[in-house]
């Protein structure tokens, strides 16, 4: 039972206070510092809250002192006070300006493989002598890469990497290892079922489940998704492609129609794929999300698969995924236990000192014996 | 209704439909993403110079708000959305009658009301010239920083080996 709790609006106000002190003061420049150089920690948030506003994901990473859950719940409140102004036409994979793409099924996939910006092989060592030593900047501005001053090291190639690839499942299907991809008519994207308006009913549509992914706990769906992949699922995944890119927001001109790039996202996606032995060949899963996030979008994708199997493991079910990786219902629903449950907390123990009186009083008639013996 | 954006000659733009050339060689669409992807302070001290010769200006729309992403699964081909972009919008009128619009990433009103202003000036032939050399610097400064992305990009090619 909740009550109103009533009161300490001092000690409120002196603990807001203290938790900023602790954290130190927030500035432009160490908000602009965050966007700059913790890319990654500003795409998990800003995939997480569903929002790709990397100056507010940056300003609620530090406003939260870097506690993710809240900075990804800051964020999420924002968005309710924004309203939706427009639809961008739907990305194709083929139209990202795709700057990593690897796969590990085939070696030979048709466009070649780009590592990309990586540390997939390379060794983990702290370098210890930046502490004594600056690193020069680098950044990106409207999703145009702007050269530090200094030399950062990386010799370009003579040519350019293409823009965009083909899709590896593509030329699979084009082999008959896959079964052909279903065909979809053109659809307005104002009619595409939305997670944050419809009530979610299973088996949900694919578009909620995709959505729901999206916008997932990394940290939920890599322990759902590493239970998979331990052996507690039904799959062994196989990471067919993997890309990370930018993708153009095509908005529209209300008076002439003409559509136009408003700025690029960094976006990612990841299909996984595996083989039941039958002749349908490999069955494919999938997954993207705002922002550069690998771990989150192979993991989901791996999800994706689980959930298309007949009779998946109870942790791998759809209802099961999609309600437990919610950031903010899971992390709200966690931390609402430290918030005033003195009515129902009172009435346990009022039960435990009933049980007591009965039981154990030297008074009591009813000894725990007779009661065993009367049970 | 459905969506068409392909691919025009130049790698750099995304060619809409419809696309009509309106200024210099530059559709609409083209310059709009060319301004809408330029530096914000560049494109306000553009808009600024520019402001005496467009006359009395009507703000129609000035405001952030949220753009939803559509992106296609490539496993079964559904749509779905992605996730939602903060944007600034700018609706203008200027004094010959001419609308202005722009969308632009993040939530910089003035940029988005400078483009806007650009926009309609370019639609009715005012500073076509100026705007239009602004448009060009701009698109290939965006075209040379594509290509030493790519190209730095391209050196991480891999050609794998099994044993």
């Amino acid at each position: 039972m909740y009550v109103a709790a009533k009161g300490g609006e001092e000690a409120i106000q002196q603990a807001e206070k203290l938790y900023h002190h602790l954290n130190g003061e927030v500035t432009r420049e160490q908000v602009e510092a965050i966007r700059d150089h913790l890319p990654y920690l500003v795409d998990r948030v800003m995939g997480e809250a569903s929002l790709y506003a990397p100056d507010l994901a940056a300003l609620a990473i530090a406003q939260s002192g870097g506690d993710l859950y809240e900075a990804v719940l800051l964020l999420r409140a924002y968005r309710s006070t924004q309203p939706r102004i427009a639809y961008a036409a739907p990305v194709t994979p083929d139209e990202l300006l795709t700057v990593r793409r690897i796969s590990a099924s085939f070696k030979d996939i048709p466009g070649g493989q780009i590592l990309g910006p990586t540390l997939d092989y390379s060794h983990r060592v702290l370098k210890m002598d930046v502490l004594d030593t600056l690193n020069p900047p680098t950044s990106l501005q409207n999703g145009h890469y702007h050269e530090a001053s200094e030399e950062t090291g990386l010799t370009p190639a003579d040519r350019p990497a293409p823009r965009a690839y083909p899709a590896v499942a593509d030329w699979q299907r084009a082999q008959g290892l896959m079964a052909a991809s279903p065909k979809h008519e053109s659809v307005d994207p104002a009619d595409i079922p939305d997670v944050t308006s419809d009530t979610v009913l299973f088996p949900a549509p694919r578009e909620h489940r995709l959505q729901a992914l999206a916008r997932a706990d990394t940290g939920g769906v890599l322990a759902l998704g590493y239970a998979s992949m331990r052996g507690y699922g039904l799959i062994h995944p196989t990471v067919n492609e993997l890309r990370l890119g930018y993708a153009e927001i095509m908005a529209k001109h209300p008076v002439t129609g003409a559509q136009f790039s408003a700025g690029r996202a960094r976006v990612s996606q990841a299909e996984v794929v595996t083989s039941d032995g039958s002749k349908a060949g490999l069955s494919i899963g999938f997954a993207a999300t705002l922002g550069w996030n690998e771990v989150k979008i192979i993991a989901a994708s791996t999800l994706d698969l689980e959930m298309n199997q007949p009779e998946p493991h109870p942790a791998h079910t759809e209802e099961f995924v999609m309600y437990h990786t919610e950031p903010v219902e899971s992390s709200g629903f966690c931390i609402h236990f430290k918030l005033p449950h003195y009515v129902t907390f009172a009435s346990s123990v009022d039960n435990i000192r009933k049980v007591i009186a009965t039981f154990y009083s030297s008074e009591s008639k009813l000894q725990p014996e007779r009661a065993e013996a009367q049970s | 209704m459905g969506w068409q954006v392909a691919r025009s000659a130049n790698p750099h733009f995304f060619k809409c439909v419809p696309a009509k050339v309106i200024s210099m060689g530059y559709t609409q669409s083209e310059y709009l993403s060319v301004l809408t992807h330029s530096p914000a302070e560049a494109v306000k001290a553009l808009a600024e110079a520019i402001l005496p010769e467009l006359g009395d200006i009507k703000v129609i729309v000035n405001r952030t708000g949220l753009v939803m992403l559509p992106y296609t699964d490539s496993a079964l081909g559904a749509v779905f959305h992605l996730g939602e972009v903060l944007v600034s919008e700018a609706h203008v009128q200027i004094g010959s009658g001419a609308q202005g619009y722009a969308v632009c990433a993040g939530r910089d009103l003035v940029q988005a009301l400078a483009v806007a202003l650009l926009d309609a000036a370019l639609t009715t032939g005012i500073e076509t010239a100026r705007i239009n050399a602004f448009i060009d610097a701009q698109a290939r400064a965006q075209a040379e920083s594509d290509d030493l992305l790519l190209r730095k990009v391209e050196a991480t090619r891999v050609a794998m080996e099994t044993f």
